[in-house]
């Protein structure tokens, strides 16, 4: 638990650091970006496999499908994704979701889904929406009415997802959505929710997680609102 | 070997008495930014010695004559130039602003009176003259003293202009700008032992420059892959080699360090020479691609050697052997314990240089709490000393500092606690053949040398 609760601060800092990157003086430094995705997927790592070793040990019968396992992942290319938008100001392209959404939001349901279900590019919202997986994709509208109503993490997602404001988006426009979507990806396929497994999620039994997904969703809004 | 080390401080493999000579620099608590020196480099005589700052200002101290009255005392540095290399710019294509800051300064070897120099920041690379006058021209036939045109009617005679001794005015004018070239951050530049080239080199380019030529520069490495999502290091120093100038070298993020032989490609992104050391498992955390970023990388004076700086530690390297290093130099082991609190203040992140001694015996880098490391090669002797005004009495002698790893303390030591890691020497420099070495503190400059017997 320890090391889990360590791991998970140090993402919190990193994800500090990569917004408080943007404001920096002379722009985004590569390479101090890059160390700061290098800690973030570390950091991530163990946080993932403390999670499955957090989530075993009670008993709770967990999906061999589900590929858990950050082993399983190619780790770097993940996170070096993160780098990537964060960095490469020369590849800004006018659409970046277009070009980055599809295989992005891919990520997540692949990790949580028993079958990764292949995932038109162009098609993304619908087809995102079959795989049960909507709240990953941002909404064309605010959904301001509907946050009122809905009470817990659907509206929590939903909310931490929408697209940043255009006018928000400076040199590099996908650094939020990045950081959401790994964030909100990490969360919501945290190994304490297999799909077949109805919410609520372990960590909402665990009030230290509760606590700290509450400062990483405070904090994921954060680098959105901005 | 942390935090170890004799009375005597090791170089050249005598032990010196290192003694304080100067500081530089306002004695203020309160420091403006634009103060912080962010670079210094001895010319090749080691009679100059520039230093550049965050507020894009180079300061060049010139060595006075030996003083007959004063037989110990060698030549103190004094300021003999100080102008503005850089100013802050804005890219109004990227909306981004371009730091002031002076990355790096290289002198040219001297070629005639006048000595040239080249700074850095982070965009553009200037070409400075810094040349002596003493005398003006007076008596021009069209112009009066003040320099305004004379009427053509009233010049009724002509006359030879003449030479006329005036006060020795110290001039700094930019010869050349190199601009353009580099889309990420300049990190290194390298002169030539050609005298006529120089390497220039950010994040993932290396790009190599006629002195002379402005326009152009050739793109001699490129490790910017198709996709930048798949970037996994970058390029943290690069530099030439100081005999061949063929040999080039460059590190990167990942802890390795590659050379390069121009002769071979005219794109050197195949290197010659690959140095790593295998990583030890035992020893991995969070931090560790983080702690193997090579932050710099000189070459020894002879060319048999070069040295890198990793977060915790120097390493010697043989040029012939690449498996490992011949000789790694722990400079603060005990912070491998605290990495993550470093992480959080974002000390983690400092690059720190290193320097060799003239003839390549001893190595010097430095660490936090204005604490700088010697580590005598021949010896084997390290030695931890303080650059701080408390000890800044002419001619005195620089105490040797211990930290105390963890445990009890013993007496005079410091604990890892109690480091001040605001207070941090990340840029040092040694005199090319005497023991004078400048240290930048924050703000201040110190300039140590050995107590003359």
């Amino acid at each position: 638990m320890e090391v889990q609760k360590e791991a998970q601060r140090i993402m919190t800092l990193s994800v500090w650091k990569m917004y408080h990157s943007r404001m920096q003086r002379g722009g985004l430094r590569l390479h101090r970006s890059l160390q700061l995705s290098l800690i973030m997927r570390s950091a991530r790592e163990v946080y993932l496999s403390a999670k499955v070793e957090a989530h075993e040990e009670p008993g709770v019968p967990s999906q061999p499908a589900c590929s858990l396992d950050p082993r399983l992942h190619p780790p770097r290319e993940a996170q070096t994704r993160v780098e990537a938008a964060l960095s490469d100001s020369e590849q800004l392209c006018p659409e970046p979701m277009d070009t980055q959404e599809a295989p992005r939001a891919e990520e997540s349901p692949a990790r949580c889904a028993p079958r990764p279900a292949k995932i038109s590019r162009k098609r993304r919202s619908s087809s995102l929406a079959n795989s049960g997986d909507a709240g990953l994709v941002p909404s064309k509208k605010a959904r301001l009415e509907e946050e009122g109503a809905e009470e817990g993490e659907s509206s929590e997602i939903s909310n931490r997802l929408q697209p940043p404001p255009a006018q928000a988006e400076g040199a590099f426009p996908n650094l939020a959505r990045v950081l959401q979507r790994r964030f909100s990806g990490l969360l919501n396929c945290s190994p304490a929710v297999p799909p077949t497994v109805p919410p609520p999620p372990a960590c909402e039994a665990k009030p230290v997680c509760r606590r700290a997904d509450s400062m990483l969703n405070v904090l994921v809004r954060a680098v959105v609102a901005f | 070997m942390a935090g170890a080390g004799g009375g005597g401080c090791p170089a050249g493999g005598n032990d010196l008495q290192w003694c304080f000579s100067q500081v530089k620099g306002a004695v203020d608590e309160d420091v403006a930014e634009a103060d912080i020196i962010s670079t210094v480099e001895f010319n090749y005589s080691g009679d100059l010695l520039a230093t550049g700052d965050k507020g894009g200002r180079v300061v060049i101290f010139q060595r006075e004559q030996e003083n007959k009255s004063r037989p110990h005392s060698r030549g103190e540095y004094n300021v003999y130039s100080t102008f503005q290399s850089h100013e802050p710019e804005f890219d109004y294509l990227k909306s981004l602003e371009i730091e002031e800051k002076i990355n790096k300064i290289r002198w040219l070897p001297q070629q005639n009176a006048a000595h040239f120099l080249l700074s850095t920041n982070d965009k553009t690379i200037k070409l400075w003259k810094i040349s002596e006058r003493d005398k003006r021209a007076e008596g021009y036939n069209l112009k009066d003293e003040d320099g305004r045109l004379r009427d053509p009617f009233r010049i009724t005679a002509l006359r030879v202009p003449i030479l006329k001794p005036m006060d020795l005015m110290v001039e700094a004018s930019p010869r050349r700008i190199f601009a353009n070239a580099h889309t990420y951050h300049i990190n290194s530049i390298s002169v030539n032992s050609d005298h006529e080239t120089y390497l220039s080199a950010d994040d993932l380019r290396i790009n190599l420059w006629h002195l002379e030529i402005t326009d152009r520069s050739f793109n001699i490495v490129d490790i910017k892959p198709a996709n930048m999502e798949e970037l996994t290091e970058v390029i943290t120093a690069a530099e030439l080699h100081p005999l061949q100038c063929n040999v080039f070298v460059y590190s990167s993020s990942k802890g390795t360090v590659r050379l390069c032989d121009m002769r071979a490609s005219a794109l050197c992104d195949r290197h010659a020479k690959f140095f790593e050391e295998p990583e030890d498992p035992s020893s991995r955390s969070f931090f560790s691609e983080i702690i193997s970023s090579i932050s710099d990388v000189k070459f020894s004076h002879s060319g048999r050697y070069m040295m890198t700086r990793d977060y915790l530690s120097v390493k010697v390297w043989d040029l012939n052997m690449e498996s490992r290093p011949v000789e790694t130099h722990q400079v603060h082991e005990y912070l491998r314990g605290k990495l993550c609190s470093l992480y959080e203040n974002d000390c983690v992140f400092d690059k720190f240089e290193c320097c060799w001694n003239g003839p390549d015996s001893a190595i010097m880098t430095g660490s936090y709490n204005n604490f700088f490391r010697m580590f005598d090669r021949n010896t084997r002797r390290d030695v931890t000393l303080e650059a701080s005004r408390e000890s800044s009495r002419p001619r005195a002698s620089l105490k040797p500092r211990r930290v105390c790893p963890g445990g009890r303390r013993k007496k005079d030591e410091i604990s890892v606690d109690s480091l001040d890691f605001n207070k941090k020497i990340l840029h040092t420099a040694w005199h090319p053949a005497d023991n004078v070495i400048a240290v930048a503190a924050t703000n201040n400059l110190y300039i140590f040398q050995d107590k003359v017997n």
